[in-house]
């Protein structure tokens, strides 16, 4: 179960990293799998390349890793002419590819070995049975920092309130003196951060190779949807149910694991179309 | 009218004259007097990359043949194709294979999904296609005239892995992972055919779906039906994640996997070292072998392949390829698909550093052996068991 819980939190951690330009754009950004893996792959360099010590190397792979989001943003995004929702997307899998290529190209598609520095063999049994790996309590406590960083942002700071305000009217945002376009940068940035957290958690659990986001992306899109695409606590809601779910089946139906979690976000999707955690809104045009 | 008739008359005979010898360059003869041209597909990019060495140590061969002469005069024409895994691809590059460049016959070929995608294809334009490297019955059964299987099917590993578990690890409590396809589900037919014999079932089954990146609820299963060993017929990302989950739960089953695992420094490495210990069967000699073939092959890539690692798969190529070689020379100067496939047919106990290979007119499997290594420290090959053929494999009967 716990085991569970932590593969969910870290589904909702990626999916926070979706939201949060989907807060800003309303842009499903699939090429946020693909930014994670990259800014894996740059840690895995930095450690292996150069040896560095892996706090080093993670800070400059969070650096690494909002310079790409902004990069990408400014690079694919900003360049096009009024673009619909849909061509925004269609751009997102662009960079996609893109980024795929460029990480099969330097890194080889063979699979590499990347690890945290958390010791595998500590674990932690609090009830008889209940195991829990230094891996999950990373995830739970990263997520619980993430998350309580991304509230006080949300509700308390200048930068917040503006990337809220741009993303209700962008227009009226700019009206009002915001720069619109920077608090793009900002979202992308500090989206390719969060993603890069969460995918350094999935590279240590599995394998890193420039495919091993494309799972854990559909996932985390899937918690998105069912939490809420607007809402950042349903998300990490959405992703622990859903891990929860998943190993619930896993255990006494493992044919069921890898369709049930869709099966109940098309339930959700057709009872509560916005998800489960956000309200309902309809737009006037 | 005079002049119409005129026109429509130029224009059938520039169509006759345009056409004929575009009919003719549609479909090159695949040899001539100095060139026989081989190909065959593989990925070189994508996710299946590391299986892309298959087609590079058929070059290795080809390059050695060529080395060597040639083959009755002819030299070794080889093309390799990326078909990135992706069966439309396969078609793509197969077609422009045959009909641009003109091929004569293809050799290995990674991928079941691939291989069934041109199987039908190559077969209706007549064109020998020598040592799938894939397990799958459909390319043996039925009989295809133009299909020759060497790699041993995934149900008669099983089999024999079961065997030795059993009889070996005197093993009683035995569970499966398998990959919820072609792949897995044979293996897992192998497994439990064999148990049934010793009146043995399996203690847990579990399918696994190819990209599954989460096994706690798999590993907790396996754990708690107490299994002493579990069969591993996966890819090898399911397999790190699961060996990576069993530990942090410190479930510590005696692991056996498929062929397909047992590229060992790769496993060892993405693994962290977790891969020591794991029993595989093999479809090859181990790269440290001795034997003379071995020794020369290995020593030939060091001086014409350096940027290469001696991997088990990339000898692998070596092993789908050698057996039209052999045929080549047989068949002498006087070459025709009908005389390849005719010493195709005749190949009796053909081995290089894989298992023994015999075809006939009527069987186009051509083996149901495998060894069996053990993963040492640093990634070494410990051999466990020779060359074992399944005797229970139904198909010879």
């Amino acid at each position: 179960m716990v085991e569970g819980l932590a593969i969910g939190a870290c589904y909702g951690l990626f999916a926070t990293a979706v939201v949060i330009i989907y807060k800003t754009s309303e842009v499903v950004n699939f090429a946020q799998g693909e930014m994670a893996m990259f800014s894996s792959f740059v840690a895995f360099h930095i450690l292996s390349a150069y040896q560095y010590p892996f706090w080093l190397a993670f800070v400059i792979t969070m650096l690494f890793s909002i310079l790409l989001g902004i990069l990408i943003e400014f690079l694919f995004l900003r360049p096009a002419k009024h673009p619909s929702i849909l061509g925004m997307i269609v751009i997102t899998l662009g960079a996609e590819m893109f980024l795929m290529g460029l990480a099969s190209w330097k890194w080889g598609a063979e699979q590499k070995f990347f690890s945290l520095p958390l010791n595998p063999s500590v674990t932690y049994e609090p009830v008889k049975g209940m195991i829990i790996t230094n891996w999950a309590i990373a995830v739970f406590a990263v997520t619980a920092c993430i998350m309580l960083f991304l509230y006080i942002f949300f509700k308390f700071t200048r930068l917040g309130v503006a990337m809220r305000a741009t993303q209700q009217n962008k227009h009226a945002a700019k009206i009002m003196g915001i720069r619109t376009e920077r608090i793009f940068s900002f979202a992308w940035g500090f989206s390719s951060l969060i993603g890069a957290v969460a995918g350094m958690f999935f590279a240590s659990r599995a394998t890193l190779d420039p495919a091993f986001m494309m799972e854990p992306f559909l996932r985390a899109f899937a918690a998105a949807v069912l939490g809420g695409l607007m809402s950042i606590p349903g998300v990490i809601i959405g992703g622990a149910l859903m891990g929860l779910i998943e190993n619930f089946f896993g255990y006494f139906w493992p044919h069921w694991k890898p369709i049930i979690a869709f099966i109940v976000i098309i339930l959700v999707l057709c009872l509560r179309p916005s998800g489960l955690f956000t309200k309902h809104y309809v737009k006037k045009v | 009218m005079f002049q119409k008739r005129m026109v429509v008359l130029w224009i059938a005979v520039w169509a006759v004259l345009c056409l004929a010898p575009a009919a003719q360059a549609a479909m090159p003869a695949g040899f001539d007097d100095n060139e026989i041209r081989i190909g065959q597909w593989g990925p070189q990019t994508g996710p299946a990359a590391p299986w892309g060495s298959v087609a590079r140590g058929s070059k290795l061969l080809f390059d050695i043949v060529n080395e060597e002469g040639g083959i009755h005069g002819r030299k070794i024409k080889y093309f390799i194709r990326d078909d990135m895994y992706n069966p439309a691809q396969t078609v793509a590059v197969v077609k422009e294979l045959v009909e641009r460049q003109g091929v004569f016959a293809f050799v290995g070929g990674v991928g079941s999904a691939t291989g069934m995608a041109v199987r039908d294809y190559l077969a209706a334009k007549k064109i020998a296609w020598i040592g799938p490297a894939a397990a799958d019955k459909d390319f043996a059964f039925p009989l295809n005239p133009y299909l020759f299987a060497s790699y041993p099917l995934y149900k008669d590993e099983g089999s024999i892995l079961a065997k030795y578990i059993v009889e070996k690890l005197k093993m009683k409590k035995i569970g499966i992972l398998y990959q919820n396809d072609a792949y897995g589900k044979d293996g897992l037919e192998g497994v439990k055919e064999r148990l049934a014999t010793y009146k043995m079932d399996l203690v847990a089954e579990i399918p696994v779906e190819p990209t599954e990146k989460d096994m706690a609820s798999q590993v907790l299963r396996l754990k708690t039906a107490g299994a002493e060993t579990v069969i591993l017929y996966v890819m090898p990302t399911a397999a790190v994640i699961t060996m990576k989950t069993a530990a942090n739960v410190g479930f510590k089953p005696h692991w056996v996997a498929s062929n397909t695992l047992s590229d060992y420094p790769l496993m060892f490495k993405i693994t962290g070292g977790l891969w020591e210990g794991v029993i595989t069967g093999a479809l090859a000699e181990t790269p440290d072998s001795k034997s003379p073939l071995m020794i020369k092959y290995r020593e030939a890539a060091k001086r014409l392949a350096p940027e290469e690692r001696w991997g088990v798969f990339y000898y692998a190529g070596i092993v789908f390829a050698d057996p039209i070689v052999e045929a080549l020379k047989k068949v002498g100067r006087n070459l025709s698909t009908e005389a390849l496939l005719k010493a195709l047919n005749s190949t009796k106990d053909h081995q290089t550093l894989g298992p023994k290979v015999n075809w006939t007119e009527k069987q186009h499997q051509g083996t149901d052996s495998v060894m069996i290594h053990k993963c040492g420290p640093n990634a070494s090959y410990i051999m466990l068991q020779d060359w074992t053929t399944n005797d229970m494999a139904t198909w010879k009967k």
